[in-house]
């Protein structure tokens, strides 16, 4: 009797406990047959990725019909690859804009035209960037230019004036770089984020074009004065291997140890993102001013870049995708997302809106992005191969190991094998 | 008659040898068909592939042999290429010597000797990856544990991820840094000689030089000739440890090839071809001639084994 009563008590609970799982798998069967789900695999991480996952939120909680997984997959290499195979492994992600026209060109990209964008409204250069052969083939959400920062205090106690002129700066780089009685570097007067960056956006500064009539011209000679005066005043007056030492000794960019908040750097030539992370760093004065030009005509020279989403070509769910990247493309949402991220917006019905009244120093970069100045590289099939060859002539010239006209005849000499 | 029965055995087949064959190959079906899928059918891709432009994204388009050609006048190939030649030419008898000096020092018998070998062999198992970056802070150039021991010692400290001149040395010196694996292969071979050989060579009067190049150097040749064609083999398609010494964002710079590209291996330009510049074409052929070098390079070794590998027992 006790046994078959065990029996019965053991056969109720097996059938209650089929009984709710099925229940939950016809539950999730319909939330699955309800709502598509897509992956937005992206590059950022940290606390940009978490204001990216809130406003991933946001939209999934705005409709029923699409489900948005966001992964932070800061891995270029990896996100190529993904694209490569016949079932995507993301249905949207984001690059840069200097990679449109390379990966447009090699059929990577899904076209956007279809989606209906109010294009009109976008800054037309961070249009241009991201279409190829005539389509649309990324968003533009965000637009990102450069200036000079300098730490209030190392310059006031130096005696030295934000510099205006390319004289004035390399007074104060020479009045800020400090050495102790070893011949150590302990204080770099200008320091770079990102060395090809800051080279690049001197070339520009002394009149140089680095895309002259749509091909790669590293060899214009005004670019080659501006990596020369790089040199001049941050590299030979201390040396090479003086300098490369102790900028060794830097923490990671846009960390507590990052050398511009630790002063080990009075300037930098950098991105208006710094106003948000820079902006958070306790107790730290710094200032923005424009990248002083060698002529009058060059004033409020930038480079320009924009941040884009895209749909790769073998997303399975284009249409759910697309309806994604008009979301994030809404002007509310763009507000939202560039001012957790201290971008500018891709939108020019956004520049100068009020939501990015509290950044500090923002005006520097929103001024510079309707600069007549302000260049950007072209979105060129070749552009990933001419950057590479570019970072590593610079460095051959940071190093001391070549001149900046032999280092940049190599790359015009390499860049006649990029067609291929 | 005989003969005739033999020849006419010879032309039938065997009862069930067919069907023997059948279930070997289901047998090793498993590796055959992972052998075809993994690796035959990539390689004859590469090699259709290097003849091609290809992108991974569209369909391949025939080029002839421009993409050999290509690489005549590539300074950066021939950088890659000369990176490669001499961390091979200074890797691999650096490998050896320290790991036959190790070997022998691991092979005395003191107290404690396990865990000496333990822990000579530990940085081999240590996932290459972490092993970079633990090396990128250790030779740090103005923080650097490396440069704090050379600097106690007096010794000029160089700023080896920083400066072209010390780039291929700081590749050089984490490759080192798992020469544990060859220096046990190497302590497994010592113990394999027969000591009534010392013991005869000591009676003779043979001195400790003497005895290693008339008794250990020739018993444990084929397991150096093993060793150096596994060196020669890694240190030709070096690529984790400048690909992760080189891209270095606490530096200011993150080049993936190391300052004056002086960590740009051919693996390292190889995968930049394929995977940044997708340049598939080109990255096949520079396969198919990393193969061809290693072939030869390999063969000549082999053939040179002759004159100094002795494979007798005694």
């Amino acid at each position: 009797m006790m046994g078959t009563a065990r029996s019965r008590a053991a056969g109720a609970v097996v059938a209650t406990a089929l009984g709710v799982l099925m229940g939950f798998g016809a539950t999730l069967s319909a939330y699955a047959q309800e709502k598509t789900e897509i992956t937005f695999s992206y590059l950022w991480g940290g606390a940009e990725a978490k204001a990216l996952e809130e406003i991933i939120a946001e939209f999934n909680a705005s409709q029923d019909k699409i489900v948005v997984k966001g992964v932070s997959s800061p891995d270029t290499t990896k996100q190529l690859a993904s694209m490569s195979s016949s079932n995507g492994a993301f249905d949207v992600s984001d690059h840069f804009g200097s990679a449109v026209g390379s990966w447009a060109s090699k059929g990577i990209l899904a076209p956007l035209d279809d989606l209906g964008l109010d294009t009109a409204d976008f800054v037309p250069a961070a249009l241009s960037q991201v279409s190829y052969d005539g389509k649309l083939y990324s968003l533009p959400i965000a637009v990102h230019d450069y200036q000079l920062l300098y730490n209030k205090k190392l310059l006031a106690d130096a005696g030295v004036e934000p510099p205006k002129t390319m004289d004035e700066l390399a007074a104060a780089i020479k009045a800020l770089t400090k050495v102790d009685g070893d011949g150590n570097i302990t204080q770099l007067g200008l320091g770079s984020a990102y060395m090809p960056t800051t080279m690049v956006v001197l070339g520009y500064a002394f009149g140089g074009e680095w895309n002259g009539g749509g091909k790669p011209t590293p060899a214009d000679p005004n670019n080659i004065k501006g990596i020369n005066y790089y040199v001049d005043n941050v590299v030979k007056p201390y040396g090479a291997s003086a300098v490369n030492k102790f900028i060794a000794g830097f923490g990671p960019y846009m960390s507590p140890q990052d050398p511009f908040v630790q002063g080990k750097m009075a300037m930098v030539i950098d991105g208006e993102w710094r106003s948000a992370s820079l902006g958070a760093a306790e107790g730290f004065e710094w200032g923005a001013v424009q990248i002083p030009a060698a002529t009058p005509e060059l004033a409020d020279t930038t480079l320009v870049e924009v941040s884009t989403l895209f749909i790769p070509t073998n997303s399975k769910h284009k249409a759910e995708a697309g309806e994604f990247l008009k979301y994030m493309g809404s002007p509310a949402v763009m507000a939202k997302f560039t001012r957790a991220l201290g971008n500018l917006p891709a939108r020019t019905s956004l520049l100068g809106d009020k939501v990015y009244a509290d950044l500090p120093n923002y005006d520097a970069w929103l001024n510079a992005l309707k600069s007549p100045n302000a260049k950007s590289f072209s979105s060129a099939p070749y552009s990933a191969e001419y950057s590479a060859d570019l970072g590593s002539a610079f460095e051959a010239i940071a190093q001391g190991s070549q001149t900046a006209e032999d280092a940049m005849k190599g790359v015009a000499d390499r860049s006649g094998s990029y067609a291929q | 008659m005989p003969s005739k029965e033999r020849a006419s055995s010879r032309s039938r087949p065997e009862p069930g040898r067919g069907r023997a064959l059948l279930k070997g190959l289901a047998f090793a079906s498993p590796f055959l068909i992972g052998f075809a899928i993994f690796f035959a059918y990539p390689i004859a891709a590469s090699g259709f592939y290097s003849f091609t432009d290809f992108s991974l994204f569209q369909p391949p388009k025939f080029v002839g042999l421009s993409n050999y050609a290509r690489m005549i006048n590539d300074a950066k190939f021939w950088k890659s290429l000369y990176n490669t030649l001499f961390l091979t030419v200074t890797g691999v008898p650096i490998s050896l010597i320290l790991a036959l000096a190790g070997a022998h020092i691991l092979n005395f018998n003191v107290k404690g000797q396990p865990l000496y070998r333990a822990l000579v062999y530990l940085p081999t198992i240590i996932p290459v990856v972490a092993g970079g970056f633990l090396w990128r802070w250790l030779l740090n150039g103005q923080y650097g544990f490396v440069n704090e021991i050379l600097r106690w010692l007096h010794i000029p400290q160089p700023n080896w991820l920083q400066e072209p001149a010390w780039g291929s040395m700081a590749v050089l010196i984490v490759s080192l840094w798992t020469v544990g694996g060859t220096m046990i292969i190497y302590l497994a071979a010592l113990k394999d000689v027969p000591s009534d050989l010392y013991e005869a060579a000591q009676l003779d009067g043979a001195g400790p030089w003497r005895r290693f190049r008339d008794i250990t150097w020739p018993m444990i040749s084929p397991v150096t000739l093993f060793q150096v064609v596994v060196l020669i083999i890694a240190y030709l398609q070096i690529f984790t440890q400048p690909f992760v010494l080189a891209k270095d964002p606490a530096v200011g710079t993150s080049q993936a090839a190391g300052p004056g590209d002086s960590m740009l291996t051919y693996s390292v330009y190889l995968f930049q071809n394929a995977f940044v510049f997708l340049k598939m074409g080109y990255a096949s052929a520079m396969a198919w001639l990393l193969l061809v070098i290693t072939l030869v390079v390999t063969l000549l070794i082999l053939w040179s084994s002759k004159k100094w590998v002795h494979y007798g027992s005694r």
